[in-house]
């Protein structure tokens, strides 16, 4: 039902929602590890993300889930193959795809509401942005806090906010990389359901990393499960449980366990490997 | 005996810097009394110490006037409209090398963070010529440039250049990546824009710190350089002090000096209070 919805929401001459919002293709990443060795951080990772899709990646530490969305947001180019978002080649960071950090990235010396308005300065006249910034605002329950300063408000509502930046600016991709992963078990739970409910009414492209099993089957409609390092696709699965799920309903226990089932195979390799202190969730 | 007869307020004074400061406490927050309340506290030590010097050691007044006499100076310097106009010509000397060293050592600052080839060229000249106090140039100052305005403005120059230069770079270096990934992706396209709009704001409260820092070299600079050469300025009023045997005007003098000192200070933090 929700996918009809994304036909209205496509623009003239852009594909339809069948084609894909992202393709990854063959993609690897090695780094330098500064001590003249080579890191194999992402090995031939393929993966096509349709529109409207809420995509979550898990997978061991290290096994590069970051490295992909940095890649993705333009922050860092592959050592082999190709990323297409949109039908276009990423090539550095764009307005396009907005990202939510883990540790937010608020402005702070600019007010919540300066902070909302700081992607849309270049694209709306003032009156516009304010409007636009404030509807965002509104829609995650901090409008009163407009005039704050970021280091006034909560980790939860900082992430509020950040989350409002960004769907203010109207991405075609959202990037959001462990957002949630500072917060505590409530206000985790809480913001959950809000970028839910934003995500159904405004539906876009998602890709979400995340330690949580339960978050990635709670939120997303397919999950991705990669190996340990160097990284690939172990698992992709699709949930078709219908929104707002239930955590208790053994339908969502049965794709969990399938998820973590994955997980703990690559886990024991980190484990066997590191012997250390790897872990997910 | 005018001594005695100036003495006689005192006590009055200080019961009333007491009494106002009591009165702090309980009208204005806590904080307000606990950021005056060692001020007023070190005030009254002084002038305790000032007072039993005077009577245990009884000196001529040319040595260590007494604390009436200086108020009194202090007052009659400041309604003749001296104090202010000496204090004004200091003040503008400092203010000149300051904005110069602003405007050089600020984007200086910016180039030695961001540029690896220019940190690694101006870092060692940095370090070499921040030992030297800038009194060290007093001599150099007046063989150069004379006795006039240029000298000591020079002299403030190297003052508050490196504090400026200094903070700047930490400012700019310590800008979380975070904040330039987040700008990037909320649509800064250029390097300009990030600079402007994300970087510099960032570093904006170091860069603060630097200007409020190097004020306060460069006005403890400037004293210094009207000792040795000036014929105005706070400085000149303290040698001139000294020259006369008048050690009540030295004081006025320092005490001026130390008044304008700590309120260009409380106007800065409030300032960058008012920023960050």
């Amino acid at each position: 039902m929700e996918m009809t919805q994304i036909a209205a929401n496509g623009k003239p001459g852009t594909p339809t929602s069948a084609d894909a919002a992202i393709e990854i293709t063959r993609v690897s990443k090695q780094f330098h590890d500064g001590e003249g060795g080579v890191v194999e951080a992402l090995r031939s990772t393929s993966l096509t993300i349709g529109q409207g899709d809420f995509i979550a990646v898990v997978g061991p530490s290290g096994c590069g889930k970051s490295t992909l969305l940095n890649m993705l947001g333009g922050f860092d180019t592959p050592s082999s193959g190709n990323i297409l978002v949109e039908n276009e080649p990423v090539e550095g960071p764009d307005i396009e795809r907005g990202m939510v950090f883990q540790d937010y990235a608020l402005f702070p010396w600019l007010s919540v509401l300066d902070n909302v308005m700081f992607g849309l300065r270049k694209t709306h006249s003032k009156e516009d942005a304010r409007a636009t910034a404030m509807k965002w605002l509104d829609l995650v329950g901090l409008k009163d806090f407009a005039k704050k300063h970021p280091k006034h408000l909560s980790g939860g509502m900082k992430q509020r906010v950040a989350i409002a930046r960004t769907f203010a600016t109207d991405p075609k991709v959202i990037l959001m990389d462990e957002p949630f992963g500072a917060l505590d078990a409530l206000t985790r739970r809480f913001l959950q359901q809000q970028l839910l409910k934003i995500w159904s009414e405004h539906r876009k492209t998602v890709v979400f990393i995340t330690h949580s099993v339960q978050e990635a089957v709670y939120l997303a409609n397919r999950v991705v499960v990669m190996t340990a390092r160097p990284g690939r696709v172990k698992l992709d699965q699709k949930i078709d449980l219908p929104y707002p799920r239930t955590i208790t309903a053994p339908e969502f226990r049965d794709i969990e366990t399938r998820v973590f089932e994955a997980l703990d195979e690559e886990l024991a390799k980190t484990f066997a490997v590191e012997g250390s202190d790897a872990y997910a969730d | 005996m005018p001594d005695n007869s100036d003495m006689t307020p005192l006590p009055t004074g200080e019961g009333r810097l007491q009494a106002f400061a009591k009165e702090h406490a309980s009208q204005a927050s806590k904080n307000a009394a606990a950021a005056v309340g060692p001020y007023v506290l070190a005030l009254l030590m002084v002038a305790l110490v000032w007072q039993l010097a005077i009577v245990a050691l009884d000196p001529p007044s040319t040595i260590l006037p007494s604390l009436g006499k200086v108020a009194g100076t202090f007052f009659e310097e400041l309604f003749s409209g001296e104090l202010l106009v000496n204090a004004g010509v200091s003040l503008a000397r400092v203010a000149t090398a300051w904005l110069i060293s602003g405007v050089i050592g600020i984007p200086l600052g910016v180039l030695i963070a961001r540029n690896g080839m220019a940190e690694r060229l101006i870092d060692p000249v940095i370090e070499l010529f921040r030992p030297i106090s800038p009194l060290a140039w007093i001599p150099l100052a007046i063989l150069w440039f004379g006795i006039g305005e240029a000298g000591k403005v020079f002299i403030i120059f190297i003052a508050t250049f490196f504090p400026i230069v200094l903070n700047t770079v930490d400012g700019i270096k310590r800008v979380d990546p975070v904040l330039l990934r987040a700008g990037q992706v909320l649509g800064c396209t250029n390097s300009a824009e990030l600079f402007f709009r994300v970087m510099l704001p960032a570093a904006l409260p170091s860069i603060l710190v630097g200007l409020r820092v190097s004020f306060g070299t460069g006005w403890a600079a400037i004293i210094a350089a009207e000792l040795v050469a000036a014929n105005s300025g706070l400085g000149y009023l303290i040698a001139d002090g000294m020259e006369i045997l008048r050690s009540d005007l030295v004081m006025v003098g320092m005490i001026a000096i130390g008044i304008i000192g700590v309120l260009v200070d409380a106007l800065f933090k409030a300032l960058a209070k008012r920023i960050a």
